[in-house]
């Protein structure tokens, strides 16, 4: 064998190297997805399962169904609420931290490595110490705020108050996102030529003018691609959610992962929650696609 | 002040600002796990322990211990998927950076594709898949089912590692007769060992995180992983022992930091690399 593979030809070759990869994400990724998407077509629930008899065809039921409770638009307004919050604050905070770590000042890079760590916390325990810091009684935020604004405000339950229990949620997402976000951004400060830079200066440029026309420009292949990631990790969430509120108080920080998930596994409607999780790709498809498209226009202007 | 200084200071305040953000949720997860109960309920809350205590600790490791029985199974767990995705990687990121045929084009998109989609929705049919092909509740069906989630980045990331070697050093071994098998993991594997090390710790945090297929594809409490082992046993309940919590979170924590900060060279090479050029 040893000699006798050199015979194979390239094509042969890479074909073979594939082959675990694609048996892996074939059988455990893109039928389960298809799959899904035909049982959100069917009445399938535990019966079926346990029998082992198949999905009947429900006449669009399990859609109709969410869109008449008002299910769908709620988590969709939740989803997307919450990611562009997130996303927002996320970038503005990233890219102020980036751009005090890209000079290079004395400590710098044990910041630049100690801020790391809520990237690491997992994401369950990052929910569990956010909701130890909002606990409304002895939590330390309750302190903080009553210590700001001088006693005044002193019942805040962030988590327990349905106005703003998606905030809380949002604020813990921040928490673990922003260093990854920074890290990548550094990453991107790298492509900046600092010559272009020194020349802008002393043709007078003012430091915000610098960023907008020169830095930010260079930098906006690691910024489509840092931003594209972070919405769909945003779109995806679900942990946080389940941890902190598990979609309460009164479904107010629903998404869509909570919804399906409960739809499926609580509920066990499987159809239903197959039905939400087509949509919500659905919906994915169209805010990264449309989110893409705008970079591209952005790009040739 | 003079004028000068001003930038200087904002910077600074900016910086410490973001930077308590950071990391003050850290060091009160830490403290709290040192306090008495009676100590962590108290207002306003002290702002470091008064008595510094291991109660938390010891009640965790005598009377609340299943706990350990989760947080084993998320070792195994996550060392498994971790050792498999990096094979798996290594095989298909050598592939995609070396040939680039007609069918590597298919199996990119299929990769770029799969890491979008969201896991609950797999999660409905797979649960039905994997039953009736009687590998749901096992260790090795959760196992397969992760390495699956992480391969796609995995490989790409990998990929972009196999790019950089050169092929001339490929030529002449080739020319020297070598096999196609050796050339790949004699000569080029170790070459991108770095690679292969971002990969698997990438893909240990990853499993060391994961919560919904561990949430779905397992039903017996011996086989659970921390993160569902956690919130099914320690919370939902009227009243949480909050200092037990905090020192749960510090031992679930502590490995993550640990492999990170041992590795983060690697690791923040690795990443920037998967996600600017992937």
């Amino acid at each position: 064998m040893k000699k006798g593979s050199q015979k194979l030809s390239d094509n042969a070759y890479s074909f073979v190297l594939t082959i675990p990869a694609v048996v892996l994400t074939v059988s455990f990724i893109v039928v389960p997805i298809i799959q899904s998407i035909i049982m959100s077509f069917e009445k399938y629930g535990v019966k079926n399962i346990i029998s082992g008899k198949k999905g009947t065809w429900n006449n669009f039921r399990n859609y109709t169904k969410l869109f008449e409770t008002g299910q769908i638009p709620e988590a969709a307004w939740h989803t997307i609420v919450f990611v562009i919050f997130v996303i927002i604050f996320q970038f503005i905070l990233g890219m102020a931290l980036a751009l005090i770590l890209n000079r290079d000042f004395k400590g710098s890079r044990f910041v630049r490595s100690i801020m790391m760590t809520p990237w690491v916390v997992p994401t369950v325990i990052s929910g569990l110490i956010w909701m130890w810091l909002f606990q409304p009684q002895y939590g330390f935020v309750k302190y903080l705020i009553s210590f700001v604004t001088n006693g005044r405000v002193n019942d805040l339950a962030i988590l327990n108050n349905p106005s703003t229990a998606l905030g809380g949620i949002a604020v813990a997402a921040l928490w673990k996102q922003i260093p990854l976000m920074t890290l990548l951004l550094l990453a991107g400060l790298q492509n900046v030529p600092s010559d272009i830079l020194e020349a802008a200066t002393i043709d007078g440029a003012g430091p915000v003018k610098r960023f907008f026309s020169i830095t930010i420009p260079f930098m906006a292949p690691v910024i489509k691609i840092a931003v594209s990631m972070e919405i769909i990790e945003n779109f995806k969430q679900f942990p946080l959610f389940w941890t902190m509120t598990g979609g309460g108080p009164n479904g107010s920080t629903t998404n869509f992962a909570i919804l399906s998930y409960r739809e499926a596994f609580v509920s066990m409607n499987l159809g239903s929650g197959a039905a939400v999780t087509t949509i919500w790709m659905i919906l994915m498809i169209i805010v990264v696609g449309s989110y893409q498209k705008a970079f591209i226009v952005q790009d040739m202007s | 002040m003079n004028k000068k200084k001003w930038p200087k200071v904002l910077r600074a305040v900016i910086m410490i600002g973001i930077l308590l953000f950071l990391l003050f949720p850290i060091y009160w997860m830490l403290i709290t796990a040192f306090k008495t109960n009676m100590e962590a309920y108290l207002y306003p809350p002290s702002l470091y322990p008064q008595h510094a205590v291991l109660d938390g600790f010891i009640n965790l490791f005598t009377e609340n211990n299943e706990f350990f029985v989760y947080y084993i199974n998320n070792f195994y767990v996550s060392f498994a998927s971790a050792l498999i995705t990096c094979v798996i990687a290594i095989f298909a990121g050598y592939s995609i950076a070396r040939f680039h045929t007609k069918w590597n084009k298919v199996f990119m998109a299929i990769l770029l594709s799969s890491q979008m989609f969201p896991i609950v929705s797999r999660m409905i049919s797979l649960y039905s898949l994997m039953s009736k092909a009687g590998i749901i509740n096992t260790r090795y069906g959760l196992i397969l089912a992760i390495v699956a989630a992480q391969i796609p980045f995995c490989c790409l990331l990998l990929s972009s590692f196999f790019m950089n070697i050169p092929r001339e050093i490929e030529e002449a071994a080739y020319v020297d007769g070598a096999s196609r098998n050796t050339i790949l993991f004699k000569l080029i594997t170790p070459l991108v060992t770095p690679g292969i090390l971002a990969v698997g710790i990438y893909a240990f945090l990853m499993t060391w995180d994961d919560y919904l297929h561990a949430a779905t594809l397992i039903q017996s409490d011996e086989l659970r992983t921390l993160s569902v082992g956690i919130t099914l046993r320690y919370l939902g309940e009227l009243s949480y022992d909050w200092s037990l919590i905090n020192c749960i979170s510090v031992i679930g924590t502590i490995p993550m930091v640990l492999v990170f900060f041992f590795f983060q060279k690697y690791m923040v090479k690795g990443l920037v690399a998967g996600a600017v050029k992937g």
